[in-house]
C-alpha cells in the first residue's frame, strides 16, 4: 500500500543537522517532515539506554559548538537544553598528572609545577586563539561561494571576507594562517615546553581525523574545536543533561512546536527525481512522500551516491563525490561500571573525574597510535578522549554504579582483512588494557562494555564509513569545496534537493550550524 | 683609508647570488660579492671527497632553470648545454621489472603497461592533469607574494596575469589546483595508479629534501614544486654537460663581464647597521666594506640572526625567525668506484639517468617513521645517479663517482650525537642496498664519503643542512615564506634583502629567488 502526502519539505536524516533545519523552515511556515531511519531521534547525537539502568551517549558525547544564535532562535532552553560544565582536562600520566580547569589562576599554578615557561604561555596562548576563534566565525558563517562561477553575490562575499582579513590585527592573521597549514605538534612546540600539555593540546587536532599530531593540518582540526561558544564563553566544554540525545530532543521538540512532523523508522530508500527536479522521497517499505524541496541531512556519499542515481547527477560531479575523502579513524568504547576508576598518580575520587580524562602522555603516544592505524590497524596503545557522564548527571546510571564513554582513535575503518567480532573485542581489550596503565582497577569495575567499531558506526548510524564528521576535516575539504566546488552552497545539481548534513561548510561537531546556513539560504532562494 | 660606497653587497656565491649580483651589474649599479669558501656555487659546487674523486656536492641533476633568468643575462643554449637523454629517471625493482620514464611519453607507457595495465592507460592523463595544474602555479613562481593584509585593488589588478591559465583551462583549473595542493601523496595518487612501485616513486617526489613522509598533507605541494616545468615528463631530471658546476661557473662568468667584484674565502662576519638601515659588511679578517644596499644569499637564520645580530631584531621579528622550519632531511653519499657499475637490468648506454629506490609509498613512509622517532632511516629512500658520466672530470681514468640522496637523515639524533661510527653504519646499509640491484658493488669501492644534514650545515652555511633554506611546506609557501611579515625578499632592515631559496618560490637550482627579488627591488 503507499501513501501519498505532500508536504514543502521533506528532511531524510533526523540527526541534529536535520533537526536544526526542520525547525528553523517550520518556524518560517513550512510544512515539514522529517523522516528517520532508525527508532531514536539525533542521528549521531543519541543517547540510548544500552544496558539496562545504563544510559550513553553512544557516540557524540560533548558539546561544546553549538552555536549560541541557534540556541537563541530555537529556543532550545526552553525545550529542555541544559547543559553542565565539563571544565576540566585531566592527563594521567604514569607517575604524575596535568590537570587543567577553567580556573586561570589553579591552572597556571598546575602548570608552572611542570614548566615556568609554558604556565606564562598558556595564558597568552587562551585568548590568542580565542581571537583566532572570533576571527573565523565570519568565514565559518558565510555560505562557502562558488569557486568555479562565483555570482556577483559570491563575489561580494568573498570581498567582504577579504576585507574582514585585512582588518585582523597582524598577530591573529599570522596565527590564522598558521593554524590553517601547520601541523599541531609544529604550531604547540612554537609555544610550549612540557611534553604532556603539548600533546593534550594537540589531541584536539586528530579528533575525527585520519592524521597524527605531526601531520600538517592537524592544526586546523584544533581550531576547528576551539570555535564552540555555549552561553557565548569560549571554549567551554559542556554535556548535556540526560546526555546528547536530550540535546537532539529538545532541538525536535523545538522543531514540533514549530509545526515539524518528525517520523521514526521510516528509512528513505531514493529520492524520487522527475524531469531533474526532486518531488518526493520513496521509503524502503514502499511508502510515498511528495514535496517541494527535499533535504538531505546524511553524509555526501549517502546524499548523492545511494539516494540518487548516478545517471541523474553530471559526471564530473560523481567524480567530486566518490573522490571525497571520509576514512573513519576513531571508535567508542562505552563502559557500564560498578565504581570510579582509581588513577594511580591522583587516587580517589575528585574534581579530575568531572571533566574530560584524555589518554594522551606524549605526542610519540599519539604517533605510534597513528601509525598502527596508517598500515591497517587499530592501536595498540590508542590514545582516548574519555568523561564519565554519571559523574555529573548521575541519572545517567544507577545509583552507585557509574557510566565512562571512551572516545578511541585510532580504528580505521579499512582493517586488514576486515573486522569482525574477534577483532572488536580485541579492539576493547586494547582500550581497556591502555586504561588499565593509568587507572588499575579498572579491569575489575566493568560491568558491560559496548565496543563500536568504525564499521559499527557506518551500519547503526549511518556514517559512512564510520567518520565522524562526514567527511574529513582537510584544507581541501573546507569551505568552497565542502563537499565538493560548485555546490558548496547547500544546493545540488538536482533542482529543490538540498543538503545539510555536517559534509558541507562549516563541518562535522554537534554545531548545528550546516542546518541552520542550510535553512537560511534555502529560505533565501525559495 | 676608506672603502668605496657599493651600491650592493652580495653576501654568499651561492646560485642565486650570482644571477642577483649579474642581474644588478647590467643594471649599471657597483656589486661587490663575497663568498667564504674558495670555490663558488655553494649549493652547485663540487669538492673532493677521496683523493682523485670529486662529488657534486648537492644536487647532481636540474629540474628546470627559470627561463627569465637565461634571457636576461643573454645566456645562450650553448652556455648551458642540457643533456637530454631518452630516459630520465628509472625505478628500480628487486626483480629487475624496472619502471622506465622516457622523454617519448609513449614508451614511458609502454614500460608502466609490464606492470599495469591501468596505471599505463592513465599514465598520459595524469601528466596532462599535472601541467595543467602547474601552468597555474608558473605565473604565481614568478611574482612577489603579496602582502595580504596589504593588499590593495592595485596589487590586485596587477596580479591579474595569474589568471590567464584559465584561458586554455577554464576555470575548473583553478579548483583543481586549490583542491590538489593541500593533499598528501597518497590522496593524489589514490585517484590515480595502483602500481605499487608507481606510486612509490611519484611520492619520492613529493618528500624530496623533506622531513616528513608522504602520508603529510601537502606533500602534492612539494611534488609540484619539483616539477613545475616538467611538462608531461613528470619525475624530470636533466644533467647538464660539464656538471651542476658549470652553471656557477657560467654565472660567475657573466657576473664579472658586468663588472662584479667577486671576493672568494671572504667570509663576512656582520652586517653593520646604523640607524635601522645596513650600510656594510666586516670580514672575518677585520675589513669592513661599504654598500647601499645588501643582498643576501643566505638563511634567515644565517643573515638575520648571526649577521645583523640581536641588537638589531625586534622581538616579534625574532620570534618569528626562530620558528621558521628549517629540517634537513636528506644525507648525499659519494662512492669512488673503480670501474662503470652494474646496474642490474640496465644496459649500459641507459646508464646515463636517475635512478631511484623507491618501492612503494609505505616503504617511505616507514622510513619517515624512525625520523619522527629521532632515528634515521634504515630504509631510506635512495636516488642515486653516476655524476662522473656527465662530469667526466670528476674521476680519472676508467674510475667512476655514484653520488647518492639517502632521506630520510635528520639533523640531530633523539638519544645520540652525529659520529663517525653512525656515518659508517649509514655507509655500510647503503652499500648493502645498493649492492641488491648493483652487481658486485661493494667489491668495486674505492673509498666512500657521507655528509648529513649536520655537515652540511658547516660546511655550506646551511641552518640545519636544509637544502631549500627552510622546508617546502603548505606554512612555508608563498606569502608565508619565508615568515608571514617577510615574504617580499625583503626584511625588517629596509636596505637588506634576501635572494636565498629560503625566499619564495623556494629551493632548486633555478635562479627564480634571484630574479624575482631583482624585479621586487629595483621596482
Amino acid at each position: 500500500m503507499s501513501k501519498i502526502d505532500k508536504y514543502d519539505v521533506i528532511i531524510i536524516g533526523g540527526g541534529h543537522n536535520g533537526l536544526t533545519a526542520a525547525a528553523y523552515l517550520s518556524k518560517a511556515g513550512k510544512k515539514v517532515l522529517v523522516l528517520e531511519r532508525r527508532h531514536v531521534l539525533g542521528g549521531a547525537a543519541v543517547t540510548e539506554e544500552v544496558f539496562p539502568g545504563f544510559k550513553f551517549s553512544v557516540c557524540s558525547y560533548v558539546v561544546s559548538l553549538l552555536k549560541a544564535n541557534v540556541i537563541r532562535e530555537l529556543m532550545l532552553p526552553r525545550f529542555g537544553l541544559e547543559i553542565l560544565p565539563l571544565e576540566s582536562t585531566f592527563t594521567p600520566l604514569d607517575n604524575d598528572y596535568l590537570f587543567r580547569t577553567s580556573d586561570y589562576d589553579q591552572t597556571y599554578k598546575e602548570i608552572y609545577r611542570h614548566s615556568q615557561k609554558d604556565a606564562e604561555n598558556y595564558m597568552r596562548f587562551g585568548p590568542l586563539m580565542g581571537q583566532v576563534g572570533m576571527a573565523v566565525r565570519p568565514i565559518l558563517e558565510t555560505i562557502a561561494p562558488n569557486a568555479i562561477r562565483p555570482s556577483f553575490k559570491d563575489l561580494m562575499s568573498l570581498k567582504s571576507l577579504f576585507n574582514h582579513v585585512k582588518g585582523l590585527n597582524k598577530e591573529t592573521f599570522e596565527y590564522l594562517c598558521k593554524l590553517m597549514t601547520m601541523s599541531s605538534a609544529d604550531f604547540l612546540d612554537e609555544w610550549f615546553e612540557f611534553e604532556p600539555l603539548k600533546s593534550t593540546m594537540a589531541a584536539s587536532g586528530i579528533i575525527g581525523t585520519f592524521m597524527g599530531p605531526r601531520s600538517p593540518g592537524s592544526a586546523y582540526v584544533m581550531l576547528h574545536h576551539y570555535m564552540g561558544d555555549i552561553d557565548g564563553s569560549f571554549r567551554a566544554w559542556g554535556f548535556q543533561r540526560g546526555g546528547t540525545g536530550e540535546l537532539s530532543m529538545t532541538i525536535a521538540r523545538s522543531a514540533m512546536h514549530f509545526g515539524t512532523k518528525i517520523l521514526t523508522e521510516a528509512a528513505v530508500n531514493k529520492v524520487i527525481v522527475k524531469n531533474g527536479s526532486a518531488i518526493g522521497v520513496a521509503l524502503e517499505n514502499g511508502d510515498e512522500y511528495k514535496s517541494d524541496i527535499v533535504i538531505s541531512g546524511l553524509d555526501p556519499k549517502l546524499t548523492f551516491l545511494k539516494m540518487l542515481d548516478e545517471s541523474d547527477l553530471p559526471e564530473d560531479f560523481v567524480n567530486d563525490i566518490k573522490k571525497f575523502r571520509i576514512r573513519g579513524s576513531s571508535g567508542k568504547v562505552n563502559l557500564a561500571l560498578d565504581g570510579l576508576p582509581n588513577f594511580t598518580s591522583l587516587p580517589g575520587n575528585g574534581p579530575h573525574l568531572r571533566g574530560a580524562i584524555s589518554i594522551s602522555p606524549s605526542y610519540d603516544h599519539l604517533e605510534k597510535a597513528y601509525d598502527d592505524a596508517k598500515y591497517g590497524n587499530f592501536s595498540k596503545e590508542p590514545y582516548m578522549d574519555i568523561i564519565l557522564p554519571s559523574v555529573i548527571d548521575p541519572e545517567m546510571a544507577p545509583p552507585g554504579k557509574h557510566v565512562m564513554s571512551c572516545f578511541v582513535q585510532y580504528a580505521p575503518y579499512n582493517i586488514n582483512g576486515g573486522w569482525d567480532d574477534t577483532k572488536r573485542e580485541a579492539f576493547g581489550d586494547a582500550v581497556v588494557n591502555t586504561l588499565a596503565r593509568f587507572a588499575p582497577n579498572i579491569k575489575d569495575l566493568i560491568l558491560h562494555r559496548q565496543v563500536l567499531t568504525p564499521m559499527d558506526l557506518e551500519k547503526t548510524f549511518g556514517l559512512t564509513e564510520g567518520n565522524i564528521f562526514h567527511g574529513e576535516l582537510t584544507l581541501q575539504q573546507l569551505f568552497s569545496f565542502r563537499p565538493a566546488v560548485k555546490w558548496a552552497d547547500y544546493t545540488t545539481p538536482i533542482k529543490n534537493y538540498f543538503q545539510c548534513g555536517s559534509g558541507t561548510h562549516p563541518g562535522g561537531g554537534v554545531t548545528g550550524s550546516p542546518g541552520e546556513m542550510a535553512a537560511k539560504k534555502i529560505l533565501k532562494i525559495w | 683609508m676608506v672603502n668605496k660606497k657599493y651600491d650592493y653587497i652580495v653576501i654568499g656565491g651561492g646560485l642565486n647570488s650570482l644571477i642577483a649580483a649579474a642581474l644588478l651589474a647590467k643594471k649599471k649599479k657597483s656589486v661587490m660579492l663575497f663568498e667564504s669558501n674558495d670555490s663558488l656555487g655553494g649549493m652547485a659546487s663540487t669538492s673532493e671527497f677521496s683523493p682523485g674523486f670529486r662529488c657534486n656536492l648537492v644536487y647532481d641533476y636540474i629540474k628546470w632553470l627559470d627561463e627569465r633568468v637565461l634571457k636576461e643575462l643573454n645566456i645562450k643554449k650553448d652556455d648551458i648545454e642540457l643533456i637530454i637523454n631518452d630516459i630520465y629517471r628509472v625505478s628500480l625493482d628487486l626483480d629487475g621489472n624496472h619502471i622506465f620514464f622516457h622523454r617519448n611519453n609513449k614508451k614511458t607507457i609502454e614500460s608502466i603497461s609490464k606492470i599495469s595495465k591501468s596505471d599505463a592507460d592513465k599514465w598520459n592523463d595524469f601528466t596532462l592533469f599535472i601541467s595543467k595544474i602547474s601552468s597555474f602555479l608558473k605565473p604565481l613562481y614568478k611574482i612577489t607574494p603579496p602582502n595580504i593584509q596589504k593588499m590593495g585593488l592595485r596589487d590586485a589588478i596587477s596580479m591579474k596575469n595569474l589568471l590567464n591559465p584559465i584561458l586554455s583551462h577554464g576555470t575548473r583549473g583553478i579548483a583543481d589546483i586549490l583542491r590538489t595542493l593541500p593533499m598528501m601523496m597518497p590522496e593524489l595518487l589514490d585517484e590515480w595508479f595502483e602500481s605499487k612501485l608507481l606510486r612509490g616513486t611519484l611520492a619520492a617526489s613529493g618528500i624530496h629534501h623533506l622531513n616528513q613522509g608522504p602520508y603529510s598533507a601537502a606533500t602534492v605541494l612539494n611534488f609540484l614544486h619539483h616539477n613545475i616545468y616538467s611538462g608531461i615528463n613528470i619525475l624530470d631530471a636533466k644533467f647538464i654537460r660539464g656538471g651542476t658546476n658549470s652553471l656557477s661557473s657560467v654565472f660567475s662568468k657573466k657576473a664579472k663581464d658586468y663588472g662584479v667584484i667577486i671576493k672568494n674565502n671572504s667570509e663576512v662576519i656582520k652586517i653593520n647597521c646604523n640607524n635601522g638601515n645596513c650600510d656594510g659588511v666586516t670580514l672575518a679578517d677585520g675589513q669592513i666594506f661599504f654598500s647601499k644596499n645588501i643582498i643576501s644569499g643566505l638563511d634567515q637564520e644565517n643573515t638575520c640572526i648571526k649577521l645583523l645580530g640581536n641588537e638589531n631584531l625586534y622581538p616579534n621579528v625574532r620570534t618569528q625567525l626562530n620558528n621558521i622550519k628549517y629540517r634537513g632531511s636528506t644525507a648525499r653519499l659519494h662512492f669512488a668506484l673503480k670501474s662503470l657499475p652494474k646496474i642490474k637490468g640496465i644496459n649500459d648506454d641507459q646508464i646515463q639517468t636517475v635512478f631511484s629506490i623507491s618501492p612503494s609509498i609505505n616503504y617511505l613512509e616507514k622510513a619517515y617513521d624512525e625520523v619522527k622517532y629521532g632515528n634515521f632511516s634504515s630504509s631510506p629512500y635512495i636516488e642515486f645517479c653516476i655524476s662522473s658520466i656527465t662530469d667526466p672530470s670528476l674521476a680519472k681514468d676508467n674510475n667512476h663517482v655514484l653520488s647518492a640522496s639517502i632521506q630520510y637523515i635528520p639533523y640531530a639524533l633523539k638519544n645520540n650525537k652525529w659520529s663517525d661510527k653512525l656515518k659508517n653504519d649509514i655507509i655500510n646499509n647503503v652499500t648493502s642496498i645498493l649492492d641488491k640491484y648493483i652487481t658486485n658493488f661493494s667489491d668495486d669501492i674505492i673509498d666512500s664519503s657521507i655528509s648529513t644534514p649536520f655537515d652540511f650545515e658547516s660546511t655550506l652555511n646551511n641552518t640545519e643542512g636544509s637544502f631549500n633554506h627552510g622546508e617546502m611546506t603548505l606554512d612555508q609557501f608563498l606569502f608565508m615564506r619565508p615568515t608571514i611579515s617577510s615574504s617580499q625578499y625583503r626584511t625588517h632592515i629596509k636596505n637588506l634583502f634576501i635572494c636565498s631559496p629560503s625566499t619564495h618560490p623556494g629551493g632548486g637550482l633555478h635562479g627564480a629567488n634571484a630574479i624575482n627579488m631583482i624585479n621586487e627591488i629595483t621596482k
